[in-house]
């Protein structure tokens, strides 16, 4: 897709045009949903995230000053709505397990699922914005000035941040579940 | 172990396909709200004066409006008019009569825009802010939920600071409200979506607590969590009552569901039996938390059995105070006392019990203290077993501390923030007044409150002697950092620079179980349940020294048993507490903490060889078991034990080593303390179904231990058989 065509359409759709605001919301549904899922691991949820989002952007389009790129943009606005799914989910949180995926599309791998989900699970523990920062600069291949735009940190940070999670994940994970 | 790196999966991990169902809903979604959005903006450029405004107005706008649209497909047009029906039977409830509901609509002066950095992000409409007049109670609080969505605050601006509410909120906290999932649902769907409102209808308090009158905001009465039992809403005319009940505080919401309560605890399976040819060293850590026991004494005391996972049998165990011997030296802060009885429940078995006792640190030797109250001070805590008994649990902390100790408050919720500083116990009054001021009202999260009682802890910091921050809750774990393992890891991450956390837990129907447990292992801590004055008294006063002053930590423990000498084996409880056998010896791993003076009791049913008690049957393939009478003189012994533990201070751990005999025996003098505790164990176990009990009855457990009640100075035993009587009592109704 073209520049010129987003650009138009996302013109439209600030001005009011719904034709065009559908078709932005088709265009990034995946994008938004991919986003999610790599945040929170597992597939409900995820539709859930994705459908704040979706909202969110009906409301926040017309905050869009194409000062950036529409996907920063965008991510800023996933990785807001999923913090905040998260804080709405606490209080009914339960330890839920990832969900493997039923449909038989051939290109998921349910270990490859749960191993995320665990890896998400390492990445909160090691604090705030480490998991944002981890699936902005590995899961979408952003840059670090550009991870450190969306999540609205020096750039320094963000390096800080990379070289904290390797040495993290490098780390042998300790087990303490097994048999007695 | 694993074939690619992380950054690799992060970037290949294909996520599995999103349901096109969840696809369609979210477009549906945004579209209804897209158009009601520009329409609202629209009506407010021609409404000359926007007070009193109605969302009505808005409504039929959207409704003229509607007609107009071109429709590219005809989902759309479904979707925007199955909104509309959702917002009528809003806008109904919303002017249902008899009810003096006004909000009023008032515009706030656009915030500075040198706030927004970057400037990208700058803030197009003036935020409106729904005042709640204070006379119009919760009512009102709960309309502020209804405001439409583009009147917050939008997103994703940078946090802005907006006069009058003296918390930013996360603009966002409300996503969920349930005027907006009404409004997204077709009107067939409401049924079905009012019972997702009505588990979400618990969020709502926490999106408004910013306003000024968030004081009077109650909490919303205790959801009844169970909402699959049918509603059958047919008519037009029900459904809108069906929704004003749901959405009105004051009505009372009739769904016709039990209450049930919401304590959450982590499901776990009981322990296996083990074969020892198979699987021959059983290894665990210690435990010395009783919120168990407290827990389930609550739960009896009120005529019902507890929920299975709430029962911990070793937590049970552990309550009671048993006379193993101390240890004489800090250095060896303790010695295993080891006993072999036969199993009252299981004919042929025996029971090994080993019992260990933390060194108890004299008065003078204690270090000092430097103790951080973090207290939930929510609306929740508004009961009489909550709030009021966490303050006078912590007055009676007070006296056992020494006048140089400090004690420093935090709150979070309404009031959040700093209490009192660090003040010296000397200062008692000032502590005692502090504590005594405060009351429990607001509902949201004072948002950093855990990073707060950490600073102040930091701030503090005794360098011999003990940081602690104990958090009293009853289950709301707003405190600031949201997500559970960001938590947990914020929790690890200070207890390595040597601030520890301890958990009391207070009241009933939202209480975190599985968070407490969590929290308190992960912080080198104890988990509490404090149901009674009584309870605080004896957790707070007469185990003070235990819960404040570590002697040992990360105490392993693990068993060999002697396949010569025993067939199988099962450890009685424990299930939370296993390790690899592997983690034994590695000083990474991270185990249970003793307290001083603690005592930590431990139950293993064994089947010996050449009992018929076996309940697996020999391998086909292997010899028979070889009798006693092994040259090698290991045959007089079942297994061997061996505890490491690290002193407070050192990361490198000790071995203690001791055979378990056959002939051990179970000496006179601590005779009762065996039989009572094996009562305990029987009891716990029967109430968590007692798949191994037997023919082992209530009535079996009440006599055993009637009989070993010995000196029992504060009764507890008593109360023990007491409630073995209610427990059959309950099972009986």
């Amino acid at each position: 897709m073209d520049d010129r065509h987003l650009t138009g359409l996302i013109r439209g759709a600030q001005g009011g045009d719904v034709a065009s605001f559908a078709e932005l919301l088709d265009l990034h549904y995946d994008a938004i949903y991919r986003i999610a899922w790599k945040w929170c691991g597992h597939r409900t949820n995820a539709e859930d995230i994705a459908q704040q989002s979706c909202i969110k952007l009906a409301t926040s389009l017309t905050q869009f000053r194409f000062q950036a790129a529409f996907t920063s943009w965008l991510y800023q606005l996933v990785i807001s709505c999923a913090r905040d799914w998260q804080r709405s989910q606490q209080r009914h949180e339960h330890e839920e397990l990832p969900e493997i995926d039923r449909t038989p599309d051939g290109a998921a791998h349910p270990e490859d699922h749960i191993y995320l989900a665990q890896l998400i699970e390492q990445l909160d523990e090691l604090g705030e914005g480490m998991k944002e920062t981890a699936l902005l600069v590995h899961a979408e291949g952003l840059s670090h000035a550009e991870a450190a735009e969306i999540l609205r940190v020096a750039e320094s940070t963000i390096s800080w941040r990379i070289h904290a999670i390797r040495k993290a994940m490098s780390k042998p994970e300790p087990l303490m579940s097994g048999g007695i | 172990m694993k074939p690619q790196s992380f950054e690799h999966h992060l970037r290949h991990a294909i996520p599995p396909t999103p349901d096109p169902q969840a696809r369609l809903r979210a477009k549906r979604a945004a579209l209804a709200e897209f158009e009601r959005s520009h329409l609202t903006r629209a009506s407010e450029l021609n409404a000359s004066a926007p007070t009193g405004r109605t969302v009505s107005v808005g409504l039929l706008h959207l409704i003229r409006h509607a007609r107009k649209l071109p429709a590219p497909n005809c989902v759309w047009r479904s979707g925007i008019a199955s909104a509309c029906v959702a917002l009528i039977a809003v806008s109904v409830m919303w002017l249902m009569p008899g009810e003096t509901r006004r909000v009023q609509w008032d515009y706030a002066p656009p915030p500075n825009s040198s706030l927004n950095r970057e400037g990208k992000a700058e803030l197009q409409n003036p935020p409106i802010i729904t005042q709640i007049r204070p006379e119009e109670g919760h009512h009102a609080a709960h309309h502020a939920t209804l405001e439409p969505e583009n009147e917050r605050p939008p997103l994703p601006a940078a946090p802005v600071s907006l006069p009058r509410a003296r918390k930013t909120p996360s603009p966002q906290t409300e996503t969920l409200a349930p005027e907006q999932v009404a409004r997204v649902a077709p009107a067939e769907e409401i049924v079905v979506e009012a019972t997702r409102i009505q588990e979400r209808i618990q969020d709502v308090p926490m999106s408004i607590t910013a306003l000024p009158s968030s004081n009077s905001v109650s909490q919303p009465p205790p959801p009844s969590s169970n909402v699959e039992e049918a509603v059958v809403v047919t008519s037009a005319k029900e459904r809108r009552s069906f929704l004003g009940r749901l959405f009105s505080r004051n009505a009372p919401v009739t769904l016709q569901v039990p209450q049930e309560s919401r304590d959450t605890f982590e499901h776990f399976e009981i322990n296996p039996v083990k074969r020892v040819k198979d699987e021959p060293v059983s290894t665990f850590s210690a435990d010395v938390d009783t919120a168990s026991y407290s827990f389930v004494r609550r739960q009896l005391n009120e005529g019902v059995l507890p929920q299975k996972d709430a029962v911990r049998v070793e937590e049970m165990i552990n309550y009671f105070d048993y006379a193993w011997p101390a240890s004489e030296s800090r250095d060896q802060p303790f010695k295993p006392t080891v006993t072999v009885s036969d199993s009252p429940w299981g004919e042929g078995k025996k029971l090994i019990h080993i019992g260990i006792k933390g060194y108890e640190l004299p008065v003078r030797e204690r270090p000092d203290v430097n103790l951080v109250l973090l207290l939930d001070v929510s609306g929740s805590m508004n009961e009489p077993d909550k709030l009021p008994l966490a303050q006078r649990s912590m007055a009676l902390l007070l006296d056992t501390l020494n006048s140089t100790d400090t004690v420093a408050i935090v709150v979070y919720a309404g009031a959040a923030g700093e209490v009192l500083a660090p003040t010296p116990v000397k200062d008692k009054e000032t502590i005692l007044q502090a504590l005594n001021s405060l009351e429990p009202g607001g509902s949201t999260a004072g948002a950093e409150g855990i990073k707060l009682a950490y600073e102040l802890a930091e701030r503090n910091f005794r360098k011999n002697g003990v940081n602690r921050i104990l958090l009293a809750t009853d289950g709301d774990f707003n405190v600031g950092i949201t997500n559970r393992n960001e938590l947990k890891g914020f929790v690890e991450r200070e207890r390595e620079k040597g601030v520890f956390l301890s958990f009391l837990g207070f009241g009933e129907g939202n209480y975190r179980d599985d968070i407490a447990q969590a929290l308190a292992q992960n912080g080198n801590g104890v988990a509490a349940y404090i149901d009674t004055l009584n309870e605080a008294r004896k957790v707070l006063v007469q185990e003070s020294t235990a819960s404040l002053f570590t002697i040992a930590k990360d105490v392993k423990l693990q068993v060999e048993f002697n396949p010569k000498t025993v067939a199988e084996y099962r450890l009685v409880g424990y299930e939370k507490r296993k390790l690899n056998r592997e983690d034994f010896n590695n000083d990474k791993v991270d185990a249970g903490d003793i307290g001083s003076g603690h005592a930590v009791t431990a139950i293993y049913e064994i089947t010996p060889v050449g009992s018929k008690a076996k309940l697996i049957d020999n391998s086909r393939y292997e010899g028979g078991e070889e009798a006693a009478g092994d040259p090698r003189g290991k045959a007089g012994e079942y297994g061997f034990l061996r505890i490491r533990y690290k002193l407070p201070d050192s990361s490198r751990s000790k071995l203690i080593e001791q055979p378990i005999r056959v002939d051990a025996g179970v000496p006179e003098r601590i005779k009762e303390d065996v039989n009572f505790s094996t009562a305990v164990a029987g009891f716990g176990q029967l109430l968590r179904g007692g798949n191994y009990t037997g023919s082992l009855t209530y009535e079996e457990v009440i006599r055993q231990a009637s009989g070993a009640i010995g000196k029992d100075p504060y009764g507890y035993r008593k109360e023990f058989v007491e409630l073995v009587r209610k427990a059959q009592k309950a099972r009986g109704m």
